[in-house]
């Protein structure tokens, strides 16, 4: 790998400048969310519908359609680029992500089984099951990695995917024999922002808050874990203890995540890549230009998919997992893994 | 070498349990028809709705498992064989999607107004064929040097299976309704609602693949050597790789145009035929294809029987126990990880 | 108070059912240079690697003054001791200066994560080891040379008055393995730090300890100055090498001329000059 490639823009913008440009774009796409789309809407019919709404057909599209996906599209993405940020540095692999190793199939099979096996609706419980979900998967995941003698990075993620598309099987399964729509089917493969209500991304902000003030508070120790496990045991990170911190942040970001808008792909292994970019590998940054990188992401992918296949609309989660594809496709080509 | 001795026990041992899943495959659904029955049928002597029942529904869903199965495992041994991977196959290395890919591109863009296909139905096999020969050239064009790596070839595959995976996704919202359904059972992998018409444009698919494949089959073992030895004994590997993986891909293609993503068979029909027969090139390919045929006809019986009336599709039966045998081997060998 | 900064006391620790140190006690003083050599796989890296506690031990125990280590905090013993393990690693496209502040993990608090006292820290643990021009280079783009001492740089930073490393120049060359052992010596000699060594090469080894430690086995074979460790019947007894031992002329250390392995001497005798 060339010196170039290696170099990070650091000189230049300072850090605050870079966070301000984020929030800006991320306002941005916000907005975007909420005026563009089947229809179109000014930032003037915007403003009217929240300032005085009157009933009409515009006002009920932006705030009772648009916003609720204008609030859980970044939230999701938020969600996932941290778990991302976490679990690469945990796995010390480039190429893990909630998605890779297996832990966003888990969370979807685990609210399918919860809703249609058990019949659970409260958000709280879906919210809880895709949780378990996740931490069951990402325990299955590491076991099997460290109980096969410590398997290589790029095994683990075979693993991963394995794993993924055996619970998309029993996904199927159990969708089909309950002779779930194709929606359904498709909405707990793939994910979407579609038709999913406000009271979601209200319910979900504590765990996802929850999972970040986690993350945020084991981000010197993540710091240390950069370096190899001796290394970060001698500058006297609690290892086990910080491991243990992260899969449940991980499982709880993750799993609201996925509760809140089905398992949307590669998220959380694209947005920590780019974080990284911008702001360096110290975790405190990282985290937080995770959060509104993958907030940006998620938002702006969600308006693509408005119009990707005009009128109709296309999965959010299938965009993200193009663009996944594509940059794990260029990572693995860089040896970045 | 032991074991390829006992082949020629065990590959008519083979036979016989294939035939028999075989007319278990046509007794069993929703009404049982007797063994005795079906041979009547069989030989044109049955009672009128057990014939339209065999003949029909049951019959052709038996034959094309056998078909898809039997191609998909054997383009699985070729992989297998010739990138001296045993964990590769069609699906992992994408052949599989970019074959769903290429159907659903076609259904999408040859159907006109009133979904009716404008284009015979014969050429949904092209379409997948040139959708697999596509996704298998990219791994190998974007892995470049990567490929000697087991691992990292599978990690390419697997990209390029996701992205074709999700352009299929967003194709198959474009078509009307009932034809996305009929999409979404095809990438499922599903057996059930094929016709006559159709397996025998698989057959006439297969006929010049297989023989192909035979042909090349006694090239296989000079292949496993490195590229100079293969060289010295009169054989252009690189040449012979690349044709190796057009025939894979058009076997997985013919396999799975019409019976759709059946995961999994493409990796343990080679596998299980090589533990059960040993490294022979012929006995390989005749375990792989019967093995291959086998679980497919299998699947199928489990879903048919165990989720009816509910037709819940084959392939993910085949993913289900084929997802533990592949995380098995991952964990198992511990080499060329690159 | 006793001189002894480390005491190792009847240490017995093994991997599964294979003893690595068998009831090894070794004092080790504060503010000189030791050295733990041996051959391979005498247990030399495992036993420090024990005093980080970086392993349980299956009995005996490690004390630091008094107190015995496993009764310490995971921070307060990294404020007490730096590792550098043989091999360590981190993110190629990580950069020198996030590398080094990793050392002044044991030192922040979730209230306070960053304090002028660790800014300084990093700043004279680069300048130090000579690395603070590439402080915003990317480790991937470094020479083995600049890493190794980037590295030391981040133990440095963690400013523990005792400062273990596992054989710090086996991938450098010449010129490297004196810097980097130079510079070791100087922190010694200009700080105090008790330093323990895992150096392979004897002659190095020679030059740079106070005290010398020669391990097989699992125990501690014999412990000393080189003066008093290095001669011809120690160092068969230990590596299985037939030697002559010189005084280096220009260091004045004993120096250690392998001439071959013992068992081959017994079949073809060599004559002694």
């Amino acid at each position: 790998m060339s010196t170039l490639s290696l170099a990070r823009t650091d000189e230049g913008l300072s850090k605050a400048a870079r966070y301000a440009i984020l929030t800006g774009v991320l306002a941005l796409a916000m907005a975007m969310s909420l005026m563009l789309g089947y229809r179109q809407y000014t930032p003037l019919d915007v403003w009217n519908a929240f300032t005085a709404f009157d009933g009409s057909e515009t006002a009920v599209v932006i705030v009772n359609l648009r916003l609720p996906r204008a609030i859980i599209a970044p939230l999701t993405g938020a969600s996932l680029g941290i778990a991302g940020v976490v679990i690469q540095t945990l796995a010390r692999n480039r190429i893990a992500s909630p998605d890779t190793l297996g832990l966003n199939a888990g969370a979807s099979l685990t609210v399918v089984v919860a809703s249609f096996v058990f019949g659970i609706s409260s958000l709280a419980g879906l919210s809880s099951a895709a949780a378990l979900g996740a931490l069951l998967t990402s325990l299955i995941v590491f076991g099997i990695a460290t109980s096969a003698g410590g398997l290589s990075p790029l095994r683990i993620v075979l693993v991963g995917v394995t794993i993924a598309g055996l619970g998309h099987a029993i996904v199927e399964v159990i969708l089909t024999s309950n002779e779930a729509e194709l929606e359904q089917l498709l909405f707990w493969l793939s994910g979407s922002f579609m038709d999913r209500p406000i009271s979601l991304a209200l319910n979900g902000l504590p765990f996802v808050l929850t999972g970040a003030a986690i993350a945020v508070a084991l981000a010197r120790a993540l710091d240390a874990l950069h370096a190899d496990d001796s290394t970060a045991a001698s500058l006297g990170v609690p290892i086990v203890l910080v491991r243990g911190a992260s899969f449940v942040a991980i499982s709880i970001l993750t799993g609201t995540a996925v509760a809140m808008a089905g398992p949307v792909s590669f998220v959380g292994l694209v947005v920590p890549h780019a974080a990284r970019k911008i702001v360096g590998l110290r975790h405190t940054h990282q985290i937080a230009a995770a959060a509104l990188v993958g907030a940006i992401y998620t938002t702006l992918a969600d308006v693509l998919a408005r119009f990707v296949i005009y009128p109709t609309e296309a999965p959010v989660g299938a965009l993200t997992a193009v663009g996944g594809g594509v940059v794990l496709l260029a990572l693995l080509r860089r040896r970045a893994a | 070498m032991t074991r390829a001795r006992t082949a020629p026990v065990l590959i008519p041992a083979l036979l016989a349990a294939a035939t028999l899943l075989a007319l278990a495959g046509v007794a069993f659904g929703s009404t049982w028809i007797p063994i005795e029955n079906v041979a009547m049928v069989l030989v044109g002597l049955g009672d009128a709705t057990q014939s339209l029942i065999v003949l029909q529904l049951r019959l052709p869903r038996v034959v094309i498992a056998i078909l898809a199965g039997g191609a998909v495992a054997l383009a699985g041994y070729l992989l297998q064989r010739v990138t001296r991977n045993e964990l590769a196959s069609p699906s992992v290395l994408g052949v599989v999607d970019g074959a769903a890919l290429g159907v659903v591109i076609f259904l999408a863009a040859f159907s006109n107004e009133s979904n009716a296909l404008i284009l015979p139905i014969a050429f949904q096999p092209l379409a997948a064929a040139i959708g697999a020969l596509a996704a298998i050239a990219l791994v190998f064009v974007l892995a470049g040097q990567q490929a000697a790596s087991a691992i990292r070839l599978l990690l390419f595959g697997i990209a390029v299976a996701a992205v074709a995976k999700a352009l299929t996704t967003v194709l198959m919202l474009i078509g009307p309704i009932y034809r996305t359904n009929q999409a979404a059972r095809w990438i499922a992998g599903a057996v059930n609602e094929i016709s006559w018409s159709e397996i025998v444009i698989v057959a006439a698919a297969l006929v010049p693949l297989v023989i192909l494949t035979v042909a090349a089959a006694r090239k296989l073992p000079p292949a496993d050597l490195d590229e100079i030895s293969a060289r010295s004994v009169g054989l252009d590997l690189p040449v012979f790789r690349i044709l190796i993986f057009i025939l894979a891909a058009l076997l997985t293609a013919a396999g799975v145009a019409f019976a759709g993503g059946i995961g999994f068979v493409g990796l343990m029909a080679p596998h299980l035929a090589r533990l059960a027969l040993g490294r022979g090139v012929y006995t390989g390919l005749i375990g792989s294809f019967v093995l291959g045929a086998m679980m497919l006809v299998g699947a199928d019986l489990i879903v048919r029987v165990a989720f009816a009336p509910v037709e819940v599709p084959a392939g993910t039966v085949t993913a289900i126990i084929g997802a533990p045998y592949f995380l098995f081997l991952l964990m198992r060998k511990q080499r060329n990880d690159g | 108070m006793t001189d002894n900064r480390i005491t190792v006391d009847a240490l017995t620790l093994g991997y599964g059912k294979q003893t690595v140190l068998n009831a090894l006690s070794l004092p080790i003083a504060r503010g000189k240079v030791t050295v733990l050599a041996g051959p391979n796989g005498c247990g030399k890296s495992t036993l420090l690697r024990a005093i980080r506690r970086l392993h349980r031990p299956a009995s005996g125990r490690i004390l630091l003054e008094e107190i015995d280590i496993a009764k310490l905090g995971h921070k307060d013993m990294a404020r007490q001791i730096g590792l550098l393990t043989q091999s360590p690693s981190a993110p190629e496209d990580m950069t020198v200066e996030e590398l080094v502040r990793l050392g002044r993990y044991p030192h922040q608090t979730l209230l306070q994560p960053w304090s002028a006292e660790d800014g300084r820290a990093i700043d004279k643990a680069m300048a130090g080891t000579g690395v603070a021009h590439l402080r915003e280079r990317a480790l991937g783009s470094l020479s083995g040379g600049q890493l190794q001492r980037v590295w030391i740089a981040m133990v440095l930073a963690q400013e523990s008055d005792i400062i273990c490393l596992d054989e710090p120049v086996n991938h450098l060359d010449m010129a490297h393995q004196i810097d980097c052992l130079n510079l070791v010596s100087q922190l010694n000699a200009e700080f105090g730090r008790t330093v323990v060594l895992v150096l392979h090469d004897l002659n190095l080894a020679a030059r740079h300890a106070d005290r010398l430690v020669f391990i097989k086995d699992g125990r501690v074979e014999a412990a000393g100055t080189p003066e008093t460790l290095m001669h011809e019947d120690m160092i068969r007894n230990v590596f299985g090498v037939h030697s002559k031992v010189i005084t280096d002329p220009v260091h004045g250390r004993p120096m250690c001329i392998p001439i071959g392995t013992a068992p081959w001497r017994k079949m073809v005798p060599v004559s002694d000059t």
